[in-house]
């Protein structure tokens, strides 16, 4: 290698062939030839001389000192630059700072502690949070706005041209900036332009017209575009309003000639008046409208033509009205449609028993339920029990519970599971709600189109056909008119509450309610008008509340009624479940509210109502849950101080039991009720522990006591009726000897009902037991032999129950679960793995990081360009100072030089003249 | 002290009216208005009179005359304790009542009069405690008159209280049928200042001991009364900073020390307790024993016969009395033989259908958490409750079995209750021929004995079949894998009926509800003999009778 960087030079330079030996003539002719153009020769010369200039400056290149990376080690691909191992070229960078520096730096250092000067007021200039749109179609609102105050009467320019001014850059509309194409083709159109009214022209050549006068007004667009038009020369203000003059003047012009053109064609229609006159009034049609003159209206066919539009809508919408013809449903055969009920059917009773497992039914299925419930069938179905889903605090649906003390969350101290029970509330809580609710009306509207109007018609004109077939009366009413025979009216008003109900009935005979409630259905029917339907939902509510009423002020008989009034209620209900659905718990709320332990005989009825209106075989039901958990509260709570509590607890353990028929659910207040009713009126204080169920000591006289010859009837609901007054000994011992008696159905029914519960033994041991001390001999002389007998048959068929449910019981194996999988650690293995990237798992870490770096970076480099900023500005200030010394040095100089010029002058001229004094003085001397 | 600023407000109002226009009034009075103007005006007099001079001293004895006929005018007897009580007032502070040396005999005669006068006057207000309407006016009386009394009775510079008139305001006040007036005396004295409540837990101590105190239930309950609104204890020496009457001086007198009030409310219970309780009295106690009784003890292991007898009564009483002995094993290290066992007939029937169903569960559940227990006698506990949960309210089934749950992670051996493999070819063989007995021995009293062990928990998966919809979901857990670490009791403790219908009927209806398809033909008329044959009666209508009676 030479030595010196000069000889380097030379050798490389000689390489590259630039310098070289001087070149014999036939060798530049052959080099001439052999190369295609002298361009690319120059191009590879240049190339050339610029990567020696590369090589020999060092300092050019930010090299990576342990010189380029392995390709393996990276990713990236290996262009040249990479390979040579060059980061960055800090010289240019710097040069390029240092540029951009002067360019604004310096002007400003410059300008500093200066006044005057231009500054830029346009709107946005100097904002740099806005962008070049939001600039431009800011600049652009401000000027319609200012254009529109300018308004005055000594505006040169028309008003209604402003509405259709564009804002404009280059000479191109600004809407259509990212549309070149389209502008350029009209740029160079050729549509025909009337060239007598302005209104025709094409927006952006008018704007292209109307710009120039306006120049001064929009400020930065036309500057530019000033520019850019005639960068030749600059117009001065003068010609500017010449200009604009001249242009005004030519406008009014236009509209004078189209004024008069008018003014011509007015004046020919006039004209022709009498002619148009007579069109006219031969259609027998007031004149038209005066103005309307020039245009006369159009006619088809002899006709006017805005008939002939009418005409023609109104077939249109008739034909899009109009029912197409469809093919007729096929009659089917009697076997068909058998079969399709049997389908229905089916699937009805499908649908009732997923409800009953607490299985959802694809959509028209409640969702009341809410998340707890999707949550607890989620849990049911996947095979992991989700740990943290289950954390919730009210997870069972529980509700808060008794307010005592406060919980432990109150008190401030988080459930460790607390902020993942959040995120599963937040996730499935308001979003579905809303989704559901959309869906849901159109559920509702399109059920009561579908399903349930045929239903309704189906019951009420059925119900009629019931009804004459079991009443002769009905008969008779129906044919008559006016108020009927039994003063039922056939116009009733519809009652909103139960107090206009009970006034509406009030003449009516309670046995005939049925046939008003059916005619107030049939006047109200939804079809009818469309305000029925709120009031039907309001009277089906009237209606529960009066069943209630009715069944508290009972009367014999009228049981027949209310089952057709709760048929009626039933029928409502398809058509208005929500409405229905609210008074049975409004009716609930109040039992809950106002006497959950005395309940009345209108209670009995409407928990019977429910019972047969809801399916109580659901695994939640909003009116069958809260129905069957207030009889359990009276059976569970309730301690009979009288007969009637036993009777009324008698019969709501019947209908508790009836509720459980179909699902088999079981209802342990029910058997604490029925064995304390039992050991209550047995004669004797069963001696010892019958079992696990709560007892309670009766009051006095509720034990039986010598009914041997009472005989054994069955309970109604009178009994259930407080009495004021006691009853004789022998009616309480009638009564008494039945409610055992039913008490003991019940049993048996439950123990029919649950026969395959897997704690059976358990739970039916203590009735076999409470049955046993009944038929000792100590009670069994109090009661009447058909009891005793009854009690017997009870007691051995429970004992065969007992007996089959130990044989069939099996020990529990629960948990045959899969083993759920045990959490894997190894970490994931990174496909493209990029040591310069971080593979934060957690996301949100992994972006504060990001920020933070990019903060990091930006702050350094903030710092950097402030103290380059600072360095440069020094030098700046060294070099002006450098430059100020300098010139003053050199003034200095000057000033001193020419002083002492002048002062050599004086001094040779003083030498002069004293030598020549001296000469003379001689020379006088001399003469002397 | 309300009373007695008031009474100090009075007075120079009262003085200074009296002089300038008394005579005038008193004739308007007469002329305008009835008798009992005439009385009032006339106590004025007799008050101002006393006040002038010396000489009218026996005016005193006319007031306490007019105070004490409180059966015809009760106004006037009040008005006339409250002119008294001011008298008195200032010649306490004058020093007339004060017995000197060097007195001479007719000034001696003078104070021992008046200190009868004085005794007189006292009696006068405690007897007023007894008629409601001037019980308060007279209680604020005898307040502030003790106030006085301690403060200048002796003649020496340094108050002393009056402990032997404070019985006596304090037995008047128990004696007082009026539980308003105690509730005042409560909250005007025993809550503001450290010094009465003192003296009020020693004077009960020293009333309740004394023999000749009355037998009837009254008395006691309004002792009672009195015992339980004093709850919070003050927690240092340095509280102890209230007084009503001005504090001795000497810095090591009891009312300084926390331990002296304790000892005197410890007597005070002590005696109390020692009377004989009445069922509720004992049950009251029981409940607030460990938060506000205790504390008030210096010794609270003087408790532990009580407790014990509690505790071996059965019934509620021996529940409540658990947290009782709770906090004695608890802090004092009390050794309880048998506890478990003990602990373990209290499962019966009435427990899962108390009212201290929570209270009890959260006791229980303390003190099953230990991990070393065996697990014998856990599986007991846990059969035993799977048998209560059959006839149990659904409230409390929601508690046992997440609690059931939290036994199960911490004792593992009890999981065979959940989950038993038959394991030879034999024994299979012999379940399916015969099935099962469960060899749970319900009677046994040691729950170590009871082979509960051995038993599955079929209850509970009967309840999983429960007509509550939530309950069934919550039975469930125990058939689901135990993934979670455990439940939290607080959530499942605390529901009632009312709470559960509560939930439910909180949520509104959005979604119809489903309808029953069919509409049924009879609801409660039977079945015709011409209807179908698959129409049968239901079950109501068979049982149930709804014909025409």
């Amino acid at each position: 290698m030479p030595g010196s960087q000069l000889k380097r030079l030379k050798a490389s330079l000689k390489d590259q062939g630039i310098i070289g030996a001087q070149k014999s003539k036939k060798q530049k002719r052959q080099n001439a030839q052999d190369a295609k153009g002298t361009s690319d020769k120059r191009l590879l010369r240049s190339e050339a001389l610029e990567s020696i200039r590369e090589q020999f400056n060092p300092f050019q290149f930010k090299t990576n000192p342990r010189g380029p990376k392995f390709d393996v080690t990276t990713l990236r691909p290996a262009n040249d630059r990479a390979s040579k191992g060059i980061h960055g070229r800090p010289g240019v960078a710097k040069g390029k700072g240092e540029e951009r520096r002067r360019e604004t730096l310096l002007v400003e250092m410059q300008r500093r502690n200066k006044v005057g000067g231009i500054i830029d007021r346009r709107f946005g200039e100097s904002d740099p949070s806005m962008s070049l749109e939001d600039k431009m179609i800011e600049r652009f609102t401000r000027e319609q706005q200012r254009s529109h105050k300018k308004n005055s009467m000594f505006d040169l320019e028309d008003e209604d041209e402003e509405g259709t001014e564009e804002l404009t850059h280059m000479g191109k509309a600004l809407k259509l900036r990212g549309n070149e194409l389209l502008m350029d083709d009209f740029d160079g159109e050729d549509l025909p332009s009337n060239d007598d009214s302005d209104d025709g022209m094409h927006p952006d050549r008018k704007s292209l017209k109307r710009r120039r006068p306006r120049g001064d007004d929009d400020g930065d667009n036309d500057d530019a575009d000033e520019d850019a038009k005639q960068p030749e020369k600059k117009k001065t203000s003068k010609e500017i309003y010449e200009e604009v003059i001249a242009k005004s003047k030519f406008h009014k012009f236009e509209r004078q000639a189209a004024k008069e053109e008018d003014e011509d064609i007015i004046t020919e229609l006039n004209k022709s008046l009498p002619e148009l006159q007579a069109l006219l009034f031969q259609r027998q049609k007031p004149a038209a409208k005066d103005g309307n003159d020039e245009r006369p209206s159009a006619t088809i066919a002899g006709m006017d033509k805005s008939i002939v539009d009418k005409d023609y809508d109104l077939r249109v919408r008739l034909l899009a009205t109009d029912k197409r013809a469809q093919p007729a449903e096929r009659t089917q055969t009697e076997e068909e449609r058998a079969e399709e009920e049997a389908r229905r059917l089916k699937e009805l009773e499908e649908q009732r028993l997923k409800r009953m497992r607490g299985e959802w039914v694809s959509d028209d299925e409640d969702e009341d339920r809410g998340d707890t419930a999707k949550k607890q069938l989620a849990a049911a179905d996947e095979p992991v029990f989700d740990p943290f889903k289950s954390g919730d605090d009210d997870e069972f649906g529980l509700g808060k519970g008794i307010k005592l003390r406060p919980t432990a969350a109150e008190l401030g101290f988080d459930d460790e599971d607390d902020f993942l029970i959040d995120d599963d509330l937040v996730a499935s809580g308001s979003e579905i709600e809303l989704e559901e609710s959309d869906d849901m009306e159109d559920d509702e509207e399109s059920d009561d189109e579908q399903d349930s109007d045929p239903d309704d018609d189906e019951f009420v004109k059925g119900l009629l056909t019931a009804a004459e077939s079991k009443d002769s009366v009905f008969q008779a009413s129906s044919k008559e008119q006016g108020d009927d025979k039994d003063g039922v009216p056939y116009t009733l008003n519809c009652p909103q509450t139960l107090a206009e109900m009970v006034e509406t009935f009030k003449g009516v005979d309670v046995t005939k309610l049925p046939v008003a409630v059916q005619r107030i259905r049939a006047l109200l029917h939804p079809k009818l008008d469309s305000g029925n339907k709120e009031r039907l939902g309001n009277f089906s509510q009237a209606l529960i509340r009066f069943v209630a009423y009715l069944g508290d002020n009972l009367e014999s008989g009228w049981f027949p009624t209310l089952e057709n009034l709760s048929r009626h209620i039933h029928s409502l209900a398809k058509t208005f479940p929500i409405e229905v659905a609210k008074g049975y718990r409004a009716h609930i709320q109040d039992i809950g509210d106002n006497r959950p332990l005395a309940l009345t005989v209108g209670d009995l009825v409407i928990f019977t109502a429910i019972g047969t209106t809801f399916p109580t075989s659901d695994h939640f039901h909003q009116v069958a849950t809260p129905a069957i958990l207030t009889i359990a509260r009276f059976l569970g709570q309730k301690i009979p101080q009288s007969l009637a509590d036993y009777a009324t607890g008698t019969y709501l353990s019947i209908l508790a039991l009836q509720y459980q028929q179909l699902s088999k659910r079981y209802v342990p207040e029910l058997m604490n009720f029925c064995l304390n009713t039992l050991c209550s009126l047995a004669h004797q204080r069963p001696q010892g522990n019958l079992g696990f169920f709560p007892l309670h000591e009766p009051a006095t006289g509720i034990r039986i006591k010598g009914a041997r010859k009472t005989t054994v009837r069955k309970l109604n609901c009178a009994h259930c009726q407080p009495h004021s007054q006691a009853p004789t000994e022998s009616e309480a011992n009638s009564l008494k000897v039945a409610i055992i008696s039913t008490t003991t159905a019940v049993l048996k029914a439950a123990a029919e009902t649950w026969c395959s519960v897997p704690a059976f033994y358990e739970t039916f041991q203590p009735a076999a037991r409470v049955l046993q001390h009944l038929t000792s001999k100590a009670n069994s002389a109090h009661m009447p032999a058909a009891l005793v007998s009854k009690l017997t048959d009870t007691t051995s068929s429970l004992a065969r129950l007992l007996q089959l449910a130990n044989i069939s019981r099996r020990p529990l194996e629960l948990h045959h679960h899969r083993p759920s999988a045990i959490r894997t650690y190894v970490p994931k293995f990174e496909d493209s793995f990029d040591p310069n990237k971080h593979y934060d798992p957690d996301r949100e870490r992994a972006e504060g990081a990001k920020l933070r770096a990019e903060h990091k970076r930006e702050r350094k480099g903030a710092m950097r360009e402030l103290r380059k900023d600072a360095s440069f500005m020094a030098r700046e200030n060294l070099r002006v100072k450098k430059e100020k010394d300098e010139a003053y040095e050199k003034k200095y100089k000057r000033l001193v030089a020419e002083i002492q010029g002048s002062e050599g002058q004086a001094a040779n001229q003083y030498e002069r003249e004293k030598a020549a004094r001296q000469k003379k003085n001689a020379k006088a001397r001399g003469g002397w | 002290m309300p009373a007695a600023t008031r009474e100090g407000g009075d007075k120079p109002v009262t003085k200074r009216k009296r002089p300038e226009n008394g005579e005038p009034s008193k004739k308007r009075r007469k002329s305008g208005e009835g008798v009992d103007n005439d009385l009032a005006s006339q106590i004025q007099v007799l008050e101002s009179e006393i006040l002038e001079s010396k000489k009218h001293y026996n005016n005193i004895a006319t007031l306490i005359e007019i105070a004490a006929k409180q059966e015809d005018d009760t106004e006037a007897a009040l008005t006339a304790a409250g002119a008294l009580g001011r008298v008195f007032v200032r010649l306490l502070a004058s020093g007339s009542l004060v017995r000197r040396q060097d007195a001479s005999e007719k000034d001696a005669t003078v104070t021992a009069w008046l200190r009868d006068r004085f005794a007189g006057y006292k009696a006068v207000l405690l007897s007023k405690f007894k008629t409601n309407g001037p019980a308060l006016k007279a209680l604020m009386l005898a307040m502030a008159v003790l106030k006085a009394e301690a403060q200048h009775l002796d003649g020496r510079d340094e108050a002393t209280f009056p402990q032997s008139y404070f019985k006596k305001i304090i037995n008047a006040l128990i004696q007082s049928p009026f539980e308003e007036l105690r509730q005042a005396f409560y909250d005007n004295f025993i809550v503001e200042y450290d010094d009465i409540r003192f003296y009020t837990f020693q004077a009960i101590a020293d009333i309740l001991t004394e023999d000749d105190q009355p037998e009837d239930e009254t008395f006691r309950s309004s002792v009672f009364g009195l015992l339980l609104r004093i709850e919070d204890v003050p927690g240092s020496n340095e509280e102890l900073s209230d007084f009503y009457v001005d504090p001795p001086a000497k810095k090591k007198h009891p009312l300084y020390l926390l331990s002296q009030h304790k000892k005197q409310a410890q007597e005070a219970w002590l005696a109390f307790i020692n009377l004989g309780l009445s069922k509720e009295q004992r049950k009251k106690i029981l409940q607030i024993m460990a938060t506000s009784i205790a504390p008030w003890f210096t010794k609270p292991e003087l408790f532990m016969d009580f407790l014990t007898d509690c505790y071996n009564s059965g019934g509620s009483i021996s529940l409540l009395a658990l947290s009782g002995v709770f906090y004695l094993i608890q802090e004092r290290n009390l050794d309880y033989p048998l506890f478990y066992r003990k602990l373990y007939s209290l499962l019966d029937a009435d427990i899962l259908h108390s009212k201290h169903r929570s209270r009890f569960f959260r006791l229980l559940d303390i003190f099953l958490s230990s991990s070393h227990l065996p697990a014998v006698l856990v599986a007991s506990f846990i059969k035993r409750l799977a048998r209560l949960s059959l006839n149990a309210p659904p409230s409390a089934i929601a508690v046992i079995v997440p609690w059931y749950y939290n036994l199960f992670k911490k004792h593992p051996l009890c999981t065979f209750m959940m989950h038993r493999v038959p394991r030879t070819k034999e024994e299979k063989e012999l379940v399916e021929s015969e099935g099962v007995l469960d060899p749970f021995l319900p009677e046994e009293e040691d729950p170590m004995e009871t082979r509960a062990l051995d038993s599955c928990l079929w209850e509970i998966v009967q309840l999983q079949s429960h007509y509550h919809p939530n309950i069934a979901t919550i039975a469930k857990i125990i058939s689901e894998q135990f993934t979670k670490q455990s439940y939290n009791l607080e959530d499942f403790l605390d529901h009632s009926y009312g709470s559960l219908l509560e939930a439910e009927m909180i949520k509104n209806i959005r979604k119809a509800p489903v309808v029953e398809y069919m509409i049924p033909k009879h609801i409660f008329t039977e079945v015709g003999p011409t209807a179908a044959p698959e129409e049968k009666n239901s079950l109501l209508v068979s049982l149930w009778d709804f014909g025409p009676s």
